[in-house]
């Protein structure tokens, strides 16, 4: 890996921070790096690693700045971008935003983190949970301890420290599936997939010891119970807490959690499931005049369910004025900055189908610039549903002092990349 | 900066940080360094409070250390001498009770990169190595490979690498990472890091403790390791079977990369672990992260590249969406191509044709090109999806189709009718260099088959004088004439016009020597050029068509992976041409592929005697990379040569026909432009086939001279 430098730039190439880990790289180099950028973005050839003389510039873009790890040697490409966007991630963590003000009102702190982030250009201490144990906002706790050091530091288990008491033992499981969508200016499905996340908020004390139950296909295929109400998940990934041997051997998912929010797995579904809101548009253009616009969206999901804040944006000419709508549920608003129409429906029941009508103006001169065709983007978001059918069975808590704690799952439903592609 | 670095500002932050009343209250104190740290990041200069800082250092607040620590780690090297100050200090507090403030005082020590600080720090390094907390023994492993480097050539100290050997079985998992980091920079050059069978069970044990990145890396440098016996490789596949499910990409790929290695000789297991990463690349060429996607995208290619249709099942995950980066559409598009096959491309060719008519031009023509790429193997369906786009008429489109077209009629003749009867009515959509001369190229070559191409040859030649290419004017010439010798009537006059335009008021002299060439070529009479052009055209083509070819498939790369481009296989057909030419050459068949070292030819070359010498005229340098690319293309190996423009030059070439008998040949040019002398030895003696050899070997570099002089 061995990232030789990290950069922290505005939008205008100046760097905000910059950490040298081998000292080879000076703040020289990074004075090319948006000269070769812009020159790169001209050639239409930007990538996301910019060779520059006997340097490589990997970079990133978050909100408005630029983070840029810069590497002499042939290093793991994937590795340094998981490691800027881990950066990125524990920043966010103790600045709410990473943003240019809140780097340059925390920069104390920001070169604190790098320091521990990382020496000698090798990741070290990634983890913000353990890093807010010892790296404060105020400083002020490790006075009074005199400076105590992370004791997880020690740990078998590197992802949870020792001690840990809530008042309150519990744990949220929310399954989360996304549908990513596409669908032709044809009306035909392109690509249809669920990506399912299971996220938990734990709230345990001590050493907790958790296993937890799925209607997963393969698990009841081996201990030969019925599959129809089961589900075959795809492409299972885990927290690195997760036993692999173990759910290897006979699926059983076992961990020891680290405490607060995280990711314990991902899957994701290949089967075509049948596209929950169904969208379909006639965008007619009249030149120099008007755009008329009809959207009709059909909930095709369970008619007990309801799909809450749909958003439907609808692309319109960035010429376009006056505009004129006309719905039967919810409201549409312009939004000229993104060239949009925005239907929003706030509940939309399943089975439901609602229209909007819309008439923009042109003007009569013909914009010089083409438009690309933008496709429709449908947002949504429905509650107490999985598109799989995937359920948490049990969610059995273990350690050693015995105490009870409760496990509250949450299924959401919701749109990934859900887009209808117009004419 | 006159006010931030004022002396004014520096006067008041010195009395301030001397003051025994701020000295006395920690946050004022604190408040003050700080004030210092803030200066100093906007760029003022704040060396003159060096001994004030380090004396701030020595207080109980960690957070003061630390600050002050950035203080003297950004000066030090401006200021050895106060540095060592700074060292006394830092050294007392190595043996602070307290974890954190000896990993402090540890690195700042290490960080501090100025000459002389080896001596200070060795004792602190060997007492934090074998110190009670995790993190300052981190913090000690770095240290020592930190040192190293800054001592620069002196002898590594054996002691200390047995130390960090040991510390391999350290409990934390971080510091086992460090050891294996650390001593790859200390033995660098020695090769790095030893992992032997212990070491390396021992760090398969250890993965599962290990976060992300300890992983990757960990699964990198047992990439060094080859396992003794079979069951011991099927046991660390084994162990290591569940890396390939990581939920970091960067793992998955590490332990990819180590299942090949190891399985390199089980093609079986090779091609299951390529299987069961299909899910977790796919899934990372879908993530969140463009970044992340774009780098898996790559793997995909490079896995392409050994398994043709690996992915093509999934070819839809690899449809562009909107909103993404160009650099990761291009990339979706190289995959595309790659993937095609009976079943699906139908569907890709339809997704291929919407992103022709994108706004952006690069992004339309690199789904041209997409196309085209797919037209080699299914031509008629592509020609017809690429004739529909000319109907546009969009100056970029038409221009793009166009080159495909040339490098089609080239590459898959029997298309060639087919695009003949497009061509008419591009010409008045085309502006740029490139485009014109794909056009001209194809009037020129196939003129026959276009009934109207002298009149648009014509329309050229009227505006030659406002052109202002003069590769345009290059292609216009060599079309035209090649047009004459097939439709002599309608295109004698106009030829006329030209050449006299070429010879007598064009400025560019490449244009008009090439319009003097072939005027007097034609002044010897019409079947001279005729019997000529097939060898001046084929390497003309290997330039101009294949090359753009090349360089068009380059455009679209990422610089992640620098593309193989093997000349050699779109070379041959130029070449072949030329050899066919030649009657001798059919006689004798060399072998591709002959390994030959370079001390095996020595000593056969002094065994041998010489069994023939020839000289060839030589004009101008020599191009190596042209010559071993032309020379590989008839199985001759080049085995040494001189740098280009060495002088004199040599080369050392064999070759090895099917009977086994060796041809060792040199080459040597002592001066430019004088003879170049060939001796080549033979291992039998064998007349015939050494006469067939030195014709082989002639027209080639004969092919070569003519093409660059």
């Amino acid at each position: 890996m061995a990232a030789s430098a990290l950069f922290i730039l505005d939008l205008k190439g100046k760097p905000l921070i910059s950490r040298s880990y081998k000292g080879d790289v000076g703040l020289g180099d990074i004075e090319n790096f948006l000269g070769v950028l812009q020159q790169r973005e001209e050639e239409g050839t930007l990538t996301p690693v910019l060779p520059c003389g006997h340097l490589h510039f990997l970079w990133i873009k978050h909100a408005n700045l630029y983070l840029v790890a810069t590497t002499k040697k042939n290093g793991n490409a994937s590795l340094v971008f998981s490691f800027l966007y881990k950066v990125v991630e524990v920043f966010c963590e103790y600045f709410k935003e990473l943003e240019e003000e809140s780097v340059r009102d925390n920069f104390v702190i920001v070169y604190e983190l790098l320091d521990e982030l990382m020496d000698f250009g090798f990741p070290q201490t990634t983890d913000s949970k353990i890093l807010q144990e010892y790296i404060t906002q105020e400083g002020k706790r490790l006075e009074a301890g005199g400076g105590r050091v992370p004791s997880t530091v020690t740990n078998a288990v590197s992802w949870r420290s020792e001690g840990i008491c809530h008042k309150k033992n519990e744990v949220f499981i929310d399954v989360v599936e996304a549908v990513n969508l596409l669908v032709s200016a044809s009306g035909s499905v392109v690509l249809s997939e669920v990506l399912g996340t299971i996220r938990l908020k734990v709230f345990l004390s001590g050493m907790p010891e958790l296993r937890l139950g799925l209607n997963d296909r393969v698990l009841f295929e081996l201990t030969g119970r019925g599959t129809n109400k089961s589900v075959e998940l795809e492409d299972v990934k885990f927290h690195q807490c997760v036993r692999l041997s173990r759910f290897d051997s006979d699926r059983t998912i076992s961990f020891i959690p680290p405490d607060g929010d995280f990711e314990l797995m991902s899957y994701r579904l290949h089967t075509q499931v049948k596209p929950l809101i169904w969208i379909e548009s006639i965008i007619e253009k009249f030149s120099h005049s008007r755009v008329e616009i009809l959207v009709k969206a059909k909930g095709q999901f369970k008619k007990q369910s309801v799909a809450n804040g749909v958003e439907i944006s609808v692309p319109v000419p960035g010429d376009a004025d006056s505009p004129k709508f006309k719905t039967t549920a919810g409201s549409a608003r312009y939004l000229p900055e993104r060239s949009a129409l925005l239907w929003s429906i706030k509940t939309f029941p399943g089975g439901k189908e609602h229209l909007l009508r819309a008439r923009f103006g042109l003007p009569s001169v013909r914009a010089e610039e083409e438009e690309g065709r933008p496709p429709i983007a449908v947002r949504f978001e429905i509650p107490y549903f999985t598109v799989s059918g995937l359920q948490v069975r049990y969610m059995k808590i273990i350690e050693k002092s015995g105490y009870q704690a409760l496990p509250w799952v949450r299924y959401i439903t919701q749109s990934g990349d859900y887009q209808i592609r117009t004419s | 900066m006159p006010y931030l670095g004022g002396e004014e500002a520096l006067r008041e932050l010195r009395r301030a940080l001397s003051n025994p009343h701020v000295q006395a209250d920690p946050a004022r104190y604190r408040g003050a360094v700080l004030r210092v740290i803030r200066l100093m990041a906007q760029g003022a200069d704040v060396s003159g409070l060096f001994p004030e800082m380090v004396k701030a250092g020595a207080v109980a607040d960690v957070l003061q250390k630390k600050l002050v620590s950035f203080y003297v780690r950004a000066q030090a090297p401006r200021q050895p001498q106060l540095a060592l100050l700074a060292v006394n200090s830092l050294r007392k507090d190595c043996a602070h009770p307290s974890p954190a403030v000896r990993g402090l005082a540890l690195r700042t020590m290490c960080g501090l990169r100025m000459p002389g600080i080896q001596e200070y720090l060795q004792q602190p390094l060997v007492n934090g190595l074998r110190d009670k907390a995790s993190y300052v023994r981190r913090v000690a492993v770095l240290g020592c490979a930190k040192m190293v480097k800054l001592q620069g050539d002196c002898e590594v100290d054996g002691a200390l690498v047995n130390e960090l050997y040991s510390l391999l079985r350290d409990q934390d998992p971080i510091v086992v990472v460090n050891c294996l980091r650390a001593l790859e920079e200390i033995l660098k050059k020695e090769g790095g890091v030893v992992i032997n069978k212990p070491i390396a069970h021992h760090l398969l044990n250890r993965m599962p403790d290990l976060d992300q990145w300890g992983q990757s890396e960990v699964l990198t440098f047992l990439l060094r390791y080859k396992p003794r016996s079979e069951d011991e490789l099927f046991d660390i596949l084994n162990l290591l079977d569940g890396y390939l499910k990581s939920s970091s990409p960067s793992v998955v790929m590490a332990a990819t990369k180590l299942f090949l290695v190891l399985a390199r000789e089980y093609p079986d297991v090779q091609a299951d672990v390529l299987v069961r990463v299909k899910g977790p690349l796919l899934s990372a060429c879908t993530s969140e992260s463009r970044e992340l996607c774009f780098t898996a995208l790559c793997h995909v290619r490079q896995i392409l590249r050994s398994l043709p249709g690996h992915f093509s099942s999934h070819y839809k995950k690899f449809f562009c969406s909107y909103s993404e980066p160009h650099y990761i559409k291009c990339q979706k598009m190289e995959v595309l191509c790659e993937l095609v096959n009976d079943e699906n491309v139908q569907q890709v060719l339809e997704e291929l044709k919407g992103y022709c008519t994108d706004v952006s031009e690069e992004l339309a023509q690199g789904a041209i090109f997409a196309i085209a790429n797919i037209a080699r193997t299914y031509t008629e369906q592509c020609v017809g999806i690429l004739t529909e786009l000319l109907g546009l008429q969009q100056e970029h489109i038409t221009s793009a189709v166009v080159r495909t077209f040339r490098d089609l009629a080239w590459l898959c003749p029997q298309c060639t009718d087919a695009v003949c009867q497009a061509l008419p009515g591009c010409e008045d959509t085309i502006q740029d260099s490139e485009g014109k001369q794909a056009l001209i190229w194809l009037l020129g070559t196939h003129g026959e088959k276009i009934p109207n191409a002298p009149y648009v040859l014509e329309d050229f030649v009227e505006n030659v004088k406002s052109e202002s290419f003069p590769a345009v004017k290059m292609e216009l010439l060599t079309a035209l004439l090649r047009l004459f010798l097939a439709r002599p009537a309608e295109c004698q006059d106009m030829l006329g016009r030209l050449l006299y335009y070429c010879i007598e008021e064009e400025q560019d002299m490449a244009v008009r020597d090439r319009g003097l060439f072939y005027y007097r070529l034609l002044q010897s009479g019409v079947e001279e050029p005729s019997s000529i052009q097939w060898a001046l055209w084929s390497w003309e083509l290997h330039l101009t068509s294949v090359c753009a070819f090349i360089s068009e498939s380059l455009v679209s790369e990422g610089n992640k992976e620098v593309p193989e481009v093997h000349p050699d296989t779109l070379m041959s057909e130029g070449n072949k041409e030329l050899l066919k030419a030649h009657p001798d050459a059919g006689s004798l068949s060399l072998i591709p592929d002959v390994s030959l070292t370079a001390e095996q030819f020595e000593k056969t070359w002094l065994s041998l005697d010489t069994s023939c010498q020839l000289s060839l005229p030589w004009c101008g340098p020599v191009h190596a990379d042209t010559i071993q690319t032309a020379l590989r293309v008839v199985h001759i190996q080049t085995i040494a040569m001189s740098k280009a423009g060495a002088q004199p030059w040599k080369a050392y070439l064999s070759a090895q026909d099917d009977s086994g008998c060796l041809f060792l040949t040199e080459l040597l040019l002592e001066a430019a432009d004088s003879e170049l002398q060939v001796s080549v030895k033979q291992t039998e003696a064998k007349p015939e086939a050494l006469q067939s050899f030195i014709s082989a070997l002639r027209t080639v570099l004969e092919a070569v001279a003519g093409l660059e002089s």
